[in-house]
């Protein structure tokens, strides 16, 4: 082909594909593209095989508006990766850049192969094509600058585990081919442009800014060179792409495919939701305890995750130096799946037509084996992990399935969580207090029973924290004296009230939180009850979102919500100024879980005289109290305690009162502010305390930090 | 080996517990029944044994309908059939007598008992069990090893303890520290539903009930009177008030 002249001139811009390649470079280029393609292609095969070779079935494809939705916002429009500034930036460049170059592409192949189809490929048209092309190609290699400066000179401990780098060989070829190809490509273009403007008699070269800049260094080198030169670049170029092309299924590379996968089959639940076990009676085996017993998309999510680390960064059993890493447990889940599905796929082809396939028992068990035992005790489900996840992988589920098994199959857990279970099923509280006992606080109240009232808009259900613990009660207290003043009807249970269930279920003991929602949800219908407000986010939602499993269908509100409503409706006078200076703990149950960040704060907002000084770790980021889980109930014996490391953050914001919206949080937060010795600077007080306080309507005894202490089974000290 | 392992059930240990009003007994109204404390130890060791030497677990039980509960408790743990003998209310002597004319025919090699119940506390099941049937006794036992027919147990005493070997068989009643207790597996509480248990009455196992004990009168514990706290500001006047209460109404000074 001639170049130049007639063809490409003023007024028809354009450029010469396959310049400087002739017979048989295309041909041969097309070979390996082929090859390439179906080196991809039979990767994405196998893959498609081992996705299908194990994991139980779940439907991933209802409501496709909503699936959509996700997979433009996120990962059209990157909506999850930019919720971290730098790896936000960084992807996006990298994303954005690639996204319009291989579009770019196509377009130029389809321009030469197909003419007809793109007959305007030349003018201004391709002037401004050209431009883009630049911008984007530098918009990727600044991306893999960042990516390059992140991975080898930031190091961020997220991209490795405990000091430990993560796929090294992986990330660095990607790196390599990526950066390699836009390099390659501004500089064959260069060598072009060079003979282009030069011989051809190009002027328009200056549009491909990249590549003219670095042509006109090229001063003084003779036009064969640099054609000989161009003529390595291009094959280089190009074995680059194939390259790329072929590794793509067998390494990170997946995810251009896998992410946006994932964000099209994302959980669609309310979040935290867990399947409830439906058939106690004839089910054989119950939880996770081979690879075998997660679904098809749990182990999906396992291949998914890319080790970015946004999970780990906010753990707060990896920071607080327990052995759980969100990003680690996928990742060894992933690599015995790499080994165990071939062995499956083996088996199923090797059975005969008709015939059950025989396959071999697992070589791991999950618990033990893949997962250690102090991993999958460290999660708090405090749904960090989940919400930071770019492709949105459900860490917590698989977690309790796991558990399920250890408890519901082998009743091989710590003996305090076994304790706390045998209190909950003897009398229905954690602590095994007395069930008898559990209406105690309301007779200083006199808060009156469904059964004494039932014709009350709300029913209060305290809960067991509420009901049984010492610090717990005086915010139930608070809260009741709350409504009552605001002339709100409700009433309580009383001794008919439960455990909600929320640390059984957690803990991997649905059994025993079935049971008792079961009859906690017979007792709220038996009264017709409609609206209840809970004070603790555990029971909150747990009756809102899995009470509705088993027939209890109520309209659920926390007390902070109730509490920022009656406010904003005057219904509440808060005239009494706070002092000192404020920080607020977002409960993760309530946050993350349940969106609510603004009520507390609202209502705080409210309060005369406050200062509120918040936390880095705050909203959507917060930091657990280390009490979700069940691990309330457990020891904490590896690395350092989480409660301590939160009130570490508040005293960093020189804060005197944590303001919690949960018991859980409430003792968690006591708790640490003991451990650092700051008892005489500082307390922990529910938002209700703050508010009842704030009314003026009694002395501030309340709000003295209270001691814990056993409930006393003796009559109560009267004051002469 | 044939082991037995003989259960009580019990008011939960924060029931509360209310004496009915003519003093004959405790209102049963709002109690939660559980397993006697002691009699896991029990079920935990006849378990143990058994996972180690192969052989059967019986769990047998005396009460009323509710006890049947508590037999399967232990079947949910791991027993392998229950016994329960319909009889209600019966003192320690009838009790051993009647275990002991459900165990004779069990043949067993080894009879575990908690060392006393956590509701009567009165202690002498085992002992009166171990007599009736003929067979040796070591009582309140922390530590337990079973090799070449006898038994080596352990037994806390005032700042020793004794280890005490005895021939097989023998009643074994169990104290705190023998071991843990485990908790039911899912599967085990589905399995525990299907497994047998015999229900016997007195007739059936060919004894007749006459009391030699019997509770006079249950009456509750005097209610603690509630402390006081001296209120007011100034110290020298809540030293003087405390003063004057501790000798007019404590009368200790």
């Amino acid at each position: 082909m001639a170049h130049g002249g007639d063809v490409y001139s003023v007024g028809n811009e354009g450029r010469e594909v396959f310049w400087n390649a002739p017979f048989p470079s295309e041909l041969i280029l097309f070979l390996f593209a082929a090859i390439a393609i179906a080196i991809c292609a039979y990767g994405f095969y196998l893959r498609w095989q081992m996705w299908k070779a194990i994991g139980l079935p779940e439907k991933r494809t209802d409501e496709p508006g909503e699936r959509i939705k996700s997979l433009l916002l996120n990962g059209l429009f990157q909506i999850r990766t930019f919720k971290e500034a730098y790896p936000g930036i960084m992807h996006a460049l990298i994303f954005f850049g690639f996204f319009v170059l291989i579009f770019g592409a196509a377009f130029d192949a389809t321009h030469f192969h197909l003419p007809f189809l793109v007959p305007f490929f030349n003018g201004g048209f391709y002037l401004g094509f050209s431009f883009i092309m630049e911008v984007f190609g530098l918009t990727v290699l600044v991306g893999i600058v960042l990516a390059v400066w992140r991975k080898y000179i930031q190091k961020p401990d997220r991209l490795g585990y405990r000091g430990k780098a993560d796929a090294v060989a992986d990330d660095a070829i990607a790196l390599l081919l990526i950066g390699g190809i836009i390099i390659t490509g501004f500089l064959l273009e260069g060598f072009r442009l060079y003979v282009n403007i030069n011989v051809d008699g190009y002027t328009w070269g200056g549009w491909s800014f990249v590549g003219y800049a670095f042509a006109k260094t090229l001063t003084g080198i003779s036009y064969d060179t640099v054609k000989i030169l161009h003529k390595l670049t291009w094959w280089i170029h190009a074995f680059l792409a194939f390259g790329f092309i072929a590794y793509l299924p067998f390494s990170k590379l997946i995810h251009i495919v896998l992410a946006p996968a994932n964000q099209y089959m994302k959980s669609l639940k309310p979040t935290g939701y867990l399947e409830p076990i439906a058939d106690f009676e004839t089910a054989e085996s119950f939880g996770v305890g081979q690879l075998e017993n997660f679904t098809w998309k749990q182990i999906f999510n396992s291949d998914a995750c890319l080790k970015c680390g946004r999970c780990q960064d906010g753990c707060p059993a990896y920071l607080s130096g327990k052995p759980l890493s969100p990003k680690k447990l996928h990742q060894d889940i992933k690599q015995y799946w790499l080994e165990r599905a071939p062995v499956v796929m083996a088996a199923k082809k090797a059975a005969k037509e008709g015939e059950e396939p025989v396959i071999p028992e697992p070589e791991k068990v999950m618990v033990g084996e893949v997962i250690d035992l102090h991993e999958l005790w460290a999660c708090t489900n405090c749904m960090y992990c989940m919400e930071a996840c770019p492709v949105f992988n459900e860490h917590v589920p698989m977690i309790t399935g796991m558990r399920q098994y250890k408890v519901l199959m082998e009743a091989d857990f710590s003996p305090e969580l076994q304790l706390t279970y045998r209190n909950m099923e003897n009398n229905s509280n954690p602590w095994g207090i007395g069930a008898h006992m559990r209406a105690d606080w309301a007779k200083e109240v006199g808060v009156k029973t469904l059964a004494e009232d039932p014709n009350v808009e709300y029913l209060f259900y305290v809960g067991c924290s509420g009901s049984f613990d010492d610090r717990g009660k005086k915010v139930t207290v608070a809260f009741a004296k709350i409504l009552k003043e605001a002339g709100i009807g409700f009433g309580i249970l009383g001794e008919e009230e439960g455990c909600c269930g929320d640390s059984a279920m957690r803990g991997g003991n649905e059994y025993l939180s079935q049971t008792l929602a079961q009859m906690n949800i017979d007792v709220m219908n038996g009264y017709g009850v409609k609206k209840i407000i809970c004070t603790c986010p555990h029971g909150y939602n747990m009756i809102k979102k899995d009470y509705p499993h088993f027939g209890g269908n109520f309209e659920v509100y926390h007390h902070t919500e109730i509490i920022a409503d009656l406010i904003a409706q005057g219904k509440l006078k808060l005239k009494q100024p706070v002092e000192g200076l404020f920080t607020y703990h977002d409960s993760c149950f309530l946050g993350r879980y349940n969106d609510i960040y603004e009520q507390p704060r609202k209502i705080l907002a409210a309060v005369p005289g406050m200062k509120l000084s918040e936390m880095e770790r705050k909203h959507a980021k917060s930091f657990c109290c280390g009490a979700g889980g069940a691990r309330m109930w457990m020891e904490e014996d590896i690395g350092d305690r989480i409660n301590d490391m939160r009130t570490d953050q508040a005293i960093e914001v020189k804060a005197e009162t944590i303001a919690v919206g949960c018991p859980f949080c409430l003792t968690m937060m006591s708790d640490g502010i003991k451990d650092r010795e700051m008892e005489e600077k500082m307390k922990a007080l529910d938002i209700a305390e703050i508010v009842w306080e704030a009314m003026g309507l009694e002395e501030a005894e309340m709000v003295e930090a209270p001691e814990e202490k056993a409930p006393e089974e003796d009559a109560p000290a009267e004051t002469v | 080996m044939n082991i037995v392992a003989c259960v009580k059930q019990v008011p939960d240990t924060e029931a509360l517990i209310k004496v009915k009003p003519d003093g004959s007994g405790i209102d049963e109204g709002g109690i939660k029944w559980v397993m006697n404390p002691y009699d896991e130890y029990g079920v935990e060791a006849a378990l143990k044994l058994k996972e180690a030497n192969g052989g059967e677990v019986t769990v047998v039980s005396l009460g009323p309908a509710r006890t049947m509960e508590t037999i399967r408790t232990a079947l949910a743990m791991g027993a392998d059939k229950g016994v329960h003998i319909t009889i209600d209310g019966a003192d320690a002597y009838n009790t051993a007598a009647a275990l002991a004319a459900a165990i004779k025919d069990i043949n067993p090699d080894i009879v575990f008992c908690g060392q006393r119940a956590i509701d009567d506390d009165s202690g002498q099941v085992g002992s009166v069990l171990a007599e009736l049937l003929g067979i040796p006794q070591v009582t309140i036992v922390t530590g337990l090893e079973v090799a070449d027919g006898k038994v080596k147990a352990i037994k806390p005493i005032e700042g020793a303890q004794l280890v005490i070997e005895s021939a097989m068989p023998c009643v074994v009643t169990a104290q705190k520290g023998l071991n843990e207790p485990r908790y039911a597996s899912l599967p085990g509480i589905m399995k525990a539903k299907k497994k047998p248990v015999d229900v016997k009455d007195a007739a059936a196992l060919g004894i007749s009930i006459e009391p030699k004990a019997k509770i006079a009168r249950m009456t509750p514990p005097p209610v603690r009177a509630p402390g006081k706290i001296i209120a007011g500001d100034d110290p020298a006047a809540k030293a003087a008030e405390l003063v004057k209460l501790l000798r007019e109404e404590a009368k200790v000074i």
